[in-house]
């Protein structure tokens, strides 16, 4: 949450995701450097560039992997929601780790003709029309576009300016650049290299995410719609309400809202935080304010305001207790207004 | 015809009205649409790399805001449903990449025995 913009918002937690996350490029890059060139199997020798732009490739091939299996693991199990945190930092390390894989190319492969390096890089091979010997390099070049486009937009000052919608929109780029990356990667190394080290690593990464990816979306189908009845939408029987949580149900639009029960009394507010799209209703009430379990945005259940002087605000919606059950109102009030809470009466008819 | 140097001429007209867009926007434009940048100096050097790569979509984004013509709804929305096509294309496309991929793979000369090239007849 922010007052005025700063570079980056530091905090233990973040020192720490950051610091491990260091290490463990750097230990991926020492172990693929010094311990196991024989066993990641480069069958023909290699001199120390190329190495070394196989090992940061093979990092943020690793690294890109890893930030993308997180999102499907946190919406799987909850327990991984924690690494969902701070994964921005993840994805500009990322970002770096690609460019310089990419540098090492440039000034190997294209830094000795009269030519720029770019511009070799485009027209060193233009055979577009077949697989074997497919310019595998313009789909490096297309992932590291996405991959800066994404680090570069990164900032929060990003998500309140398009709109978390439209910042979402722009960054399911992840999905091109990682098809584009194993294409790379398929089309490239792999075209030579047989070694069971490099083929495990990259297809069985690869096979990781699209199996993860597809396992959350099979699961979020299977979400239930509320009930429309009479304009209002239900969301759950009034016995099914906990003390400062809340019930989530789908709108007939497709949006969510987060019914939440506080001292005994109901609030709804949208399930969307107006930082990333987070899920609200996944988060618990303390002191009337709910936390965002993906960043720690914090709202008034009973008006959608961030307390002060944060300003973020969420929409709020009407709702009641009718023949035992909780319903809301699917027309959402303008981020902000407050609505005096409904008291649940348990076994209301 | 190469179209590489075309292509790099087109990248630096781009980068060149970005600089553009973000001078302007940086210096003048983003205090008018955003109140959390007002005295906020540092962090706008971190923005220049993206005005640079999408200035059409800064400037239609601060023409909005300007207009005040948004949706405020809008802003609440998830886009879940692309999130799920995002992630099926992502894997089709994947595995369609491994398969033909790893099927137009070809032997290593040094895997294939030798063959004595006959000459004359």
């Amino acid at each position: 949450m922010s007052v005025k913009y700063i570079p980056v918002q530091w905090n233990p937690n973040k020192w720490y995701y950051d610091g491990i996350m260091l290490v463990g490029v750097a230990a991926f890059l020492w172990v693929f450097l010094y311990i196991t060139p024989d066993a990641l199997g480069h069958e023909r020798p290699i001199n120390p560039q190329i190495h070394n732009a196989r090992a940061f490739g093979a990092c943020a091939f690793t690294m890109l992997t890893v930030i993308l299996c997180i999102g499907p693991l946190a919406r799987l199990d909850h327990r991984f929601l924690p690494l969902l945190y701070n994964r921005r930092h993840f994805g500009v390390m990322t970002a770096f780790v690609a460019a310089t894989h990419a540098g090492y190319i440039l000034d190997w492969y294209f830094a000795f003709s009269s030519r720029s390096p770019v511009q070799g890089l485009l027209e060193a091979n233009t055979s577009y029309g077949q697989i074997a010997g497919f310019p595998f390099e313009i789909l490096g070049v297309f992932a590291l576009i996405c991959l800066t486009l994404l680090a570069a937009t990164s900032h929060d000052f990003w998500l309140k300016f398009l709109t978390p919608p439209v910042w979402k929109r722009l960054h399911y780029l992840i999905y091109a650049a990682y098809a584009a990356v194993v294409g790379h990667v398929v089309l490239g190394i792999l075209q030579d290299d047989r070694g069971i080290g490099v083929n495990l690593l990259f297809i069985g990464g690869a096979a990781l995410v699209c199996v993860l990816h597809l396992a959350a979306w099979w699961q979020g189908r299977a979400e239930p719609m509320g009930i429309a009845a009479t304009g209002w939408v239900q969301v759950a029987p009034v016995d099914a309400f906990r003390e400062g949580f809340a019930k989530i149900t789908k709108l007939p639009d497709g949006d969510r809202v987060a019914v939440f029960l506080h001292e005994g009394q109901l609030s709804a507010i949208a399930n969307a935080c107006a930082h990333q799209n987070g899920p609200l209703g996944e988060g618990k009430i303390v002191d009337c304010l709910v936390t965002c379990p993906w960043h720690g945005f914090q709202y008034d259940v009973r008006n959608g305001q961030s307390p002060a002087p944060f300003t973020e605000k969420v929409p709020t919606y009407l709702v009641k207790v009718e023949g035992g059950a909780v319903f809301v109102n699917p027309a959402a009030n303008p981020p902000g207004t407050a609505v005096a809470p409904v008291p649940l009466e348990k076994g209301a008819t | 015809m190469s179209i590489a140097p075309s292509l790099i001429f087109f990248l630096q007209v781009w980068g060149g009205v970005g600089a553009g867009v973000a001078l302007l926007f940086l210096a003048w434009g983003i205090d008018r649409i955003d109140e959390d940048a007002r005295g906020a100096y540092v962090f706008r050097v971190l923005i220049i790399p993206g005005i640079l790569l999408i200035w059409p979509l800064v400037l239609w984004r601060w023409w909005q805001l300007e207009a005040q013509s948004g949706r405020w709804l809008a802003r609440y929305q998830p886009v879940r449903r692309a999130h799920g096509l995002a992630a099926l294309a992502m894997s089709v496309a994947i595995a369609l990449i491994v398969f033909f991929g790893l099927s137009a793979r070809q032997d290593w000369p040094a895997d294939i025995a030798p063959v004595r090239v006959e000459t004359g007849s």
